[in-house]
């Protein structure tokens, strides 16, 4: 059968049995459980530490009431950066490529934050859709283009992410077959197509933690405004 | 990896005492390959087994094709490259940079354990002291039980001695008492006798006792 491009993200599945809850609940077996010892190894200690780095990110800016998502956001921040970047290994398959478990991600989140400021505080967060300062002709037509652009956040969150990764590893995908294709005829210019892949290899692995690290600042951000 | 080899829940208590963490984890060559593998093969192969068995298998796969060189060899020449020159270039520090982290909780470990050994030394003082207590405190236990049995002695004394006193006070007052009918009895009696003497029984009894003397005179001048 004939590979295109595209079928790296294709849903894994092995003789008819899909694979996708193992591969999006593998990453959570590299992380060493956290034991009630004293003095751990260092990867406990370091995990540690990057565990408290992120919440500590991500929590200041909100206030006490905030802090109710502090484990949701903090697990999403890890799970999102675990997978990226073992989905930059040869041969692995990145969940986040799929739209479906992006957005799966993204709406109920994002929908969530927009309820909670609905329920709790409904004037303030509805006072979000006017910025303030505007002319007066300009009211309706400026309240219309604030509701789309809070009714396409769900979207943007999830396209985002997707769109990155997946764009990502399709140019790692193509630049390789480019090299592999010039290899034989013209070695230098192969050479100089496996640099530009190296260059992007080191992109990708930025843009891996970066999308990661988007989404969840994004939420916190969304969950700023309406708390 | 070392946090997956421990069993889980193999025993009712699974959570104390928590054995101690080993010192170094588990011996790797490259990064990849544990040593034990290369203990296994180092009695029939010698130190070059491994590389010979890890080369021959690589020739092997790509020569046969099991193993296609496409472009995601390529790609994955690349990453391994960034990973590996990323753990070379930023390993030490990492690690410092744990242990650094560790070092807090490994003084803090330390200083509870001094204080503990302290204490254990300060208990056996204490102990070896107790041992020599027991004659000096048999005296000076003596000589508090005796200065405390003096006060109560004198204490139940005092009580005695008050008690005595007003029961004294009572008895004297019923002899008084008794004393008093008595003298004023006789006072009583001896006038009633006195008032009953009529001048008759006087000039009587004169007149008797004259001549009793009478008597006696002629009785004693008789006996001179």
């Amino acid at each position: 059968m004939n590979m295109t491009f595209f079928d790296q993200f294709s849903s894994p599945s092995f003789l008819g049995i899909p694979l996708i809850l193992i591969s999006m609940t593998f990453p959570a077996l590299l992380l060493p459980s956290l034991d009630n010892r004293w003095i751990t190894n260092r990867l406990s200690t370091l995990q540690l530490w990057f565990v408290n780095l992120i919440t500590k990110q991500l929590m200041m800016p909100l206030d006490k009431k905030g802090h109710k998502w502090a484990l949701i956001l903090t697990s999403l921040m890890i799970f999102l950066l675990l997978i990226n970047l073992l989905g930059l290994l040869p041969y692995t398959f990145t969940p986040t490529t799929q739209l479906s478990m992006n957005l799966a991600l993204a709406f109920p989140l994002w929908l969530a934050t927009l309820l909670t400021g609905l329920r709790n505080q409904p004037s303030a967060s509805l006072a979000h859709l006017l910025p303030e300062g505007t002319p007066t002709p300009l009211i309706p037509a400026l309240i219309m283009i604030e509701t789309t652009s809070l009714l396409i956040r769900p979207l943007a969150l999830g396209v985002r992410l997707t769109a990155n990764l997946t764009a990502g590893h399709l140019l790692i995908q193509l630049i390789s077959t480019a090299t592999t294709a010039l290899f034989s005829t013209m070695p230098l210019l192969s050479l100089l197509t496996f640099l530009i892949l190296f260059l992007l290899t080191i992109l990708e692995v930025a843009v891996a933690m970066i999308q990661a690290y988007v989404f969840v600042l994004l939420l916190s951000l969304y969950l700023q405004e309406n708390i | 990896v070392l946090h997956t080899t421990r069993p889980l829940h193999t025993t009712q208590q699974s959570l104390a005492p928590v054995p101690p963490l080993p010192e170094k984890g588990g011996e790797v060559r490259h990064g990849l390959i544990p040593e034990e593998f290369f203990q296994f093969l180092y009695p029939k192969t010698g130190v070059t087994g491994p590389y010979m068995l890890g080369t021959g298998l690589l020739l092997y796969f790509l020569s046969k094709e099991i193993y296609v060189v496409n472009h995601e060899t390529v790609a994955a020449a690349c990453i391994l490259t960034v990973i590996v020159y990323a753990i070379k270039k930023f390993g030490p520090e990492v690690a410092a940079f744990a242990d650094k982290l560790n070092e807090v909780m490994k003084k803090v470990q330390f200083d509870l354990a001094a204080v503990s050994l302290q204490r254990k030394g300060f208990v056996k003082v204490q102990t070896a002291r107790g041992q020599g207590w027991p004659p000096c405190a048999a005296v000076l236990q003596n000589n508090i039980a005796m200065l405390l049995e003096a006060n109560y002695r004198e204490r139940l004394l005092t009580v005695y001695n008050e008690v005595k006193k007003r029961l004294d006070y009572q008895v004297a007052l019923q002899n008084l008492k008794r004393q008093k009918e008595q003298d004023h009895m006789i006072q009583w009696v001896e006038k009633s006798v006195v008032q009953s003497i009529t001048p008759q029984q006087q000039k009587e009894s004169i007149a008797k006792c004259i001549l009793d003397l009478k008597a006696l005179s002629k009785s004693a001048q008789a006996t001179m």
